[in-house]
């Protein structure tokens, strides 16, 4: 372990350098979160994997992880949806579009779709978790014939909490698309279900030989999730979960995102199930 | 391997005489009991008989505060910060310090590798010191004793009044070349025993902690810790750093820089909705001490503690590295007897 042996075998990088990227599009999602379309220089693509994040700076103001929300099927810029949670979320809500914003990433493992490819995909996204799905479901909505049927549960707080109503509406509509949405706490307006997320799970009618599964949402579903589809008899191998952790550097290096052995930036935020497993401290 | 015999008297020369080489570092004292690493200036002010210094050499490679880059706010754009090699020598190291700079190379070195650490490091001599192990030293445990010269370009060993000077590689005989030395044939003492043990061989430990996710020690340990992360800030292998903004008082230019944090602080797993994945003291202790012997020890096969003791000697709940670890073992009905 020498270094001066190591050295000439090592490209040392500059890591912790961003690309400044401007913002083209800024949304209103909800009272707490806005969606932005970001392109990078040249309008290069980023050229990630559903599930994967990037680190988003404004200088002055601070550095933090976001999972891409768009398809690497969207050519020349990608989407990021940001629930207002702090000091950098919160001067983010009050940009403007074409305003220039620090990105580095793509960063993590995100989801092996070779693995999804020929089979049904189930995505189960509670609250703020739709946004990271929502680059898988627009992967396979964009490459329809290479996947089985998509089958979403989105569970919110509330109505008025939904995210991507608009896309909503469309998938809604979409006879290839399987949606369930259920709400926490009902409304008036309200006419869907009303529960926690794993209450659509049991009345889910899956190939069990054939389905791969997508999890992402607040820390606590994770476990009540992983019941609910063990209990309909699906596989933990046909189980990806996406998990957040606290991020600073994105690369392996400040040790904040580790769960017990493995660190989440690199080996995450999207996990095989069985790999959870012998992590404690995962779930 | 050539041996030298260099007079205690002698020391301020030939420290004099490095230094008409390249910038040297080395101990100094520091009140009445405190040691540091720093830069020479007096030949004759460096301690070469300490116990050991409060912060390891890590901080020259890995400086508590570094600027990552600076930005200008009007502009809304920056610069990278540069960072220049240490390139110096390092004068009077322990052989568990030179270990730590070992790991902290995998660490940085694996994966990204990256620049700051890895330039920062570059054009690094060591000349190693034998140590007399005191109260809080266990390195024997993990490989490493007072006289190991693994790592060093040069390795003095500590005689009555002076000391066997061994040169290990070419860096060491240009540093040499010059400075006139009677040579040495007698070999070297070994210089002590150490006071405290772990009772497992090193090869045993990832199996012990394997075994120990449940134990009551960490309930225990948790019931005295505070949580200051005293024991994050002084080990020589610690690395985990976080990353924050400082913005000019004229608010049109500032800098990124990135610090030492600790694993020991509850916010250091703190994420938006207020959830902490690490909340009880006890899974925190559990996360460091499997961050020493298990974790990176499980790809690398050593450990990341280097038993330098400055954990137990700087915690203010006089909790024991050494203690918990052999809790750990004891429970597991594995000690061997005769302690290493
Ligand atoms: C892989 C990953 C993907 C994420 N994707 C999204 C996303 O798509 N949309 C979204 O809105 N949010 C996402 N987050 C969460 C997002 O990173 C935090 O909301 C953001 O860090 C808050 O920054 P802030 O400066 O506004 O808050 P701060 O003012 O820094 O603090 C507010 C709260 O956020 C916590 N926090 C601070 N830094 C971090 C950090 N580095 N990581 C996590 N929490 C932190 C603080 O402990 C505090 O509780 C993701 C996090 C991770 C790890
Ligand atoms: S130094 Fe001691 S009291 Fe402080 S965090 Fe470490 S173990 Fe706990
Ligand atoms: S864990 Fe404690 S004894 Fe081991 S290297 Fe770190 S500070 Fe030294
Ligand atoms: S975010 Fe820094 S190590 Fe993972």
């Amino acid at each position: 372990m020498n270094l001066n042996e190591l050295l000439p075998s090592i490209e040392p990088q500059s890591l912790y350098a961003p690309v400044m990227a401007e913002i083209k599009e800024i949304k209103r999602l909800t009272s707490m979160e806005v969606f932005y379309r970001i392109e990078m220089p040249g309008g290069e693509d980023l050229g990630h994997q559903p599930g994967q994040f990037v680190e988003v700076s404004i200088f002055g103001v601070g550095e933090a992880p976001f999972s891409i929300s768009s398809s690497p099927t969207l050519k020349g810029s990608f989407e990021l949806g940001v629930r207002k949670a702090g000091m950098l979320t919160d001067v983010m809500t009050r940009l403007q579009p074409g305003t220039k914003l620090g990105i580095r990433g793509p960063f993590g493992t995100g989801v092996d779709v070779e693995k999804f490819k020929g089979k049904d995909v189930l995505i189960i996204a509670g609250g703020i978790g739709l946004v990271p799905m929502r680059s898988m479901i627009n992967y396979v909505l964009d490459r329809r014939e290479e996947f089985g049927r998509l089958i979403i549960c989105y569970g919110s707080k509330s109505q008025k909490d939904l995210l991507f109503t608009d896309e909503i509406a469309k998938w809604e509509a979409d006879p290839k698309v399987e949606f369930h949405v259920t709400v926490d706490q009902g409304g008036e307006s309200w006419k869907g279900n009303v529960g926690v997320i794993t209450t659509l799970i049991p009345s889910l009618n899956l190939d069990l030989t054939n389905t791969a599964c997508c999890v992402c949402g607040p820390p606590i579903m994770y476990r009540f999730v992983l019941m609910a589809l063990k209990s309909k008899g699906v596989s933990d191998e046909s189980i990806y979960m996406s998990l957040e952790r606290r991020m600073k550097c994105g690369v392996g290096k400040c040790g904040h995102c580790q769960i017990n052995s493995s660190y989440v930036c690199q080996d995450g935020p999207v996990y095989h199930y069985p790999n959870l497993k012998n992590l404690q401290e995962a779930l | 391997m050539v041996q030298f015999y260099l007079d205690a008297e002698r020391l301020p020369a030939f420290t004099a005489h490095l230094m008409t080489q390249k910038t040297v570092i080395a101990p100094h004292a520091k009140g009445q009991k405190s040691f540091t690493f720093e830069t020479v200036t007096e030949p004759d002010q460096v301690v070469l008989d300490y116990p050991r210094v409060m912060q390891s050499i890590r901080k020259f490679f890995l400086p508590p505060r570094e600027e990552l880059l600076t930005f200008d706010l009007t502009e809304n754009s920056y610069e990278v910060t540069d960072v220049e090699p240490v390139n110096a020598i390092f004068l009077g190291v322990h052989s568990y310090d030179v270990a730590a700079v070992g790991r902290l190379d995998y660490n940085f070195s694996v994966g990204s590798p990256e620049r700051n650490y890895l330039t920062r490091r570059q054009g690094a001599v060591f000349i190693g010191v034998s140590f007399v192990p005191d109260a809080y030293h266990f390195s024997g445990s993990v490989n490493i004793r007072p006289e190991d010269a693994t790592g060093c370009d040069i390795f003095l060993t500590k005689l009555f009044d002076g000391y066997v000077l061994e040169v290990h590689t070419e860096v060491g005989e240009e540093l040499v070349e010059g400075f006139d030395m009677p040579a040495h044939d007698a070999g070297r003492p070994t210089t002590g025993h150490f006071q405290q043990h772990i009772d497992v061989p090193q090869t045993k430990l990832s199996e012990i902690m394997e075994q120990s996710y449940d134990n009551a020690v960490w309930e225990e340990t948790a019931e005295q810790c505070v949580g200051c992360g005293t024991c994050n800030l002084v080990c020589p292998t610690c690395y985990c750093f976080n990353v924050d903004e400082a913005v000019d008082v004229t608010v049109t230019k500032g800098h990124r820089e990135r610090h030492w944090d600790g694993c020991m602080l509850r916010k250091f797993s703190e994420v938006a909705g207020g959830e902490v994945f690490r909340e009880s003291l006890a899974s925190r202790q559990r996360h460091r001490i499997f961050r020493k012997f298990k974790y990176i020890s499980d790809t690398t096969g050593q450990p990341w503690c280097v038993g330098c003791g400055r954990c137990t000697a700087a915690c203010p709940a006089h909790i024991s590295i050494v203690g918990i670890v052999n809790r750990l073992i004891s429970d597991h009905g594995q000690a061997v007897v005769a302690p290493i």
